[in-house]
């Protein structure tokens, strides 16, 4: 008995394949209990996602039988008429157990290192053991990999950090103020991504926005939106003792805030600490600002180079993760019993 | 020490268990020099200035160790080893530790009380530095967009301002406390007038510093001039203190 996989994922498959082989939740538990009174296999597990479905199995079969057998399930399941090439994926232990700890760890994942996935997964392992398809085998792969997924966030980096600017902005705020919950932000222009990245604050719990816009209509709207209120654009600076953070993404053709205009301003707030974050381009902040005590300024390049280095950072981590990776797995299936040790060559790609 | 460069270099993302680790070893060795000394004196081991030095770096170490139990606060230890080291050197300063008489330096207990409370307002100092030290840190990889600021494991700048005036604070109440205590003192033979006395004026001196440094802070003008200000200070007190005690004839009649 051993574990299997079989599936198609973004790096195998294009979204019009994705989406014809993808299960409603509702019709998972349905599906394993065919797939276990057909005798394919004892155990399975359903994940699908938008961006993989992979059917994890527990069988007796030897490999070469398994494999066309789930494949021609998967197909029958969907009524799939039209050709696969290499769309399907198909491993056996050790890579299956493998695979499996790498989708824990948002290794296999579009955006590396996300976390989302194993959200999914648990999702997935939970339905499975509910309506009790799974067994003794997936419940301790799967365990394992929750394991492993918690020994890689805290052990490397890959997880470490945003990708987006928005979230990046964020970050920064959280390292400067003791906590974003009783923080004012400003957003002066009220353009897509200072949406986002006031939303990001929000969502971390920032107190309250204000927003102010040349026109004042769309301030108004935005700052429903964003549950804030809005300030006439002559205004924003009369606003600005109360304010800890401000996103920046006017369309003027000049510096909004100097040094000359701040100096004043940061008496007024008692010197507390200030996130300017410029995403505007010309620029709304005068680089100069900097240069400020307790002033922080980040412009659209800094945080892009901030994301950018995560990811690379993040690429980094990638072979000392797998390298963890083999180890936990050799050690799920080297010690223990009989029925995890399997010495069946890997299939690949079908 | 050294394990603390590297980790000074890597930017505090781990753990740091292997830093956690050694000092917990040394404050073994410690402890245990201590209670020997202890045992040998039949006293609390603080009675001249170099086992006082080994006693507030004891009580740092301690302190660390207690915090360090929580895996989130134990890159501490990285910014705790360097000033643990830089008192260890002092202490082994010559003619700190004197043989020890018939009769312990500190002979009553207003003494002991005195020694103490000044002791421990220079712990909370030092440890205030520590945090100070925190502070300048981050708050220049913050200014320069360094990505270590972000990924470092190190409390958002406003905490450790805040972190750094509470032990200020903590530090010139203890010192209030312990320099009040001073008139309750014996008396050597042949007093000098205590304006003669340099321990006397410095100790005046170190605390108007950290009272004005507080006054600064409490008047918005906090942020790296403040950490700057009790880096500074404490710096001053670690050079000034061995030279200002030897000098002084009330401390050393």
């Amino acid at each position: 008995m051993s574990i299997l996989v079989i599936g198609l994922s973004h790096h195998s498959a294009p979204v019009t394949v994705r989406e014809r082989f993808a299960f409603a939740e509702a019709r998972i538990p349905a599906t394993l209990q065919l797939l276990r009174d057909s005798g394919l296999a004892s155990e399975g597990v359903i994940l699908s996602t938008c961006n993989r479905v992979e059917l994890y199995a527990v069988t007796s079969l030897p490999a070469k039988e398994a494999f066309p057998a789930l494949k021609q399930f998967l197909v029958n399941c969907h009524d799939y008429r039209d050709p696969l090439t290499d769309e399907l994926y198909l491993l056996v232990e050790p890579q299956s157990v493998e695979h499996l700890f790498k989708v824990a760890c948002g290794l296999d994942s579009m955006v590396l290192g996300e976390t989302e996935i194993l959200g999914q997964l648990k999702q997935a392992y939970d339905l499975a053991l509910q309506h009790r398809h799974s067994g003794a085998r997936l419940n301790k792969a799967f365990q394992k990999a929750f394991n492993v997924a918690k020994h890689i966030r805290t052990e490397t980096n890959i997880q470490r950090g945003s990708v987006s600017v928005g979230s990046v902005a964020v970050e920064l705020a959280e390292k400067i103020f003791t906590t974003l919950n009783d923080r004012q932000v400003m957003v002066i222009g009220a353009g897509d991504t200072s949406e986002k990245t006031a939303r990001a604050l929000l969502s971390r719990g920032a107190h309250s926005i204000i927003v102010s816009n040349r026109s004042h209509d769309r301030a108004v709207e935005l700052a429903a939106a964003l549950g804030g209120r809005a300030v006439h654009f002559e205004d924003w600076a009369r606003e600005f003792s109360k304010i800890d953070i401000v996103i920046s993404s006017t369309s003027a053709p000049h510096y909004i805030l100097d040094r000359v205009k701040l100096g004043p301003l940061m008496k007024l707030r008692r010197n507390r600490p200030l996130l300017l974050i410029d995403i505007a381009v010309p620029r709304d902040i005068d680089p100069e600002v900097n240069f400020l005590e307790n002033v922080y300024l980040y412009n659209i390049d800094d945080l892009q180079a901030i994301a950018d280095d995560y990811l690379k950072q993040r690429q980094e981590e990638i072979s000392r993760c797998e390298q963890i990776i083999r180890e936990k797995t050799r050690a799920l299936l080297s010690p223990g019993p009989a029925s995890f040790h399997s010495n069946r060559p890997a299939f690949g790609h079908e | 020490m050294i394990y603390s460069v590297f980790l000074w270099r890597k930017g505090f993302r781990q753990d740091n268990r292997v830093n956690y680790f050694l000092l917990l070893l040394a404050c073994a060795f410690h402890t245990t020099a201590m209670i020997k000394r202890g045992f040998s004196l039949q006293r609390c081991p603080v009675n001249n200035l170099y086992e006082a030095t080994l006693f507030i770096a004891w009580t740092i170490v301690a302190a660390y160790l207690l915090i360090g139990a929580w895996a989130r606060l134990r890159f501490l230890g990285a910014f705790a080893s360097p000033v643990l080291f830089v008192m260890g050197v002092f202490a082994l300063m010559p003619a700190l530790d004197p043989p020890h008489g018939t009769r312990p330096e500190f002979v009553n207990g207003w003494a002991s009380l005195h020694a103490s409370l000044i002791l421990l307002s220079f712990g909370a100092f030092g440890l205030g530095s520590v945090a100070a030290l925190m502070y300048l840190s981050q708050e220049h990889d913050l200014k320069f967009h360094k990505l270590r600021a972000i990924l470092s494991r190190l409390p958002p700048i406003q905490r450790l301002e805040k972190v750094t005036s509470g032990l200020v604070t903590a530090g010139l109440v203890l010192l209030t406390a312990g320099l009040s205590v001073y008139p309750l003192l014996p008396r050597p033979k042949n007093p000098p007038h205590a304006g003669g006395d340099p321990i006397i004026i410095w100790s005046c001196f170190v605390w108007l510093v950290y009272l004005l440094l507080l006054i600064m802070r409490w008047r918005g003008q906090g942020g790296r001039r403040f950490a700057w200000g009790t880096l500074g200070s404490f710096t001053f007190i670690l050079l000034t203190f061995w030279g200002i005690f030897l000098l002084s004839p009330s401390h050393n009649s």
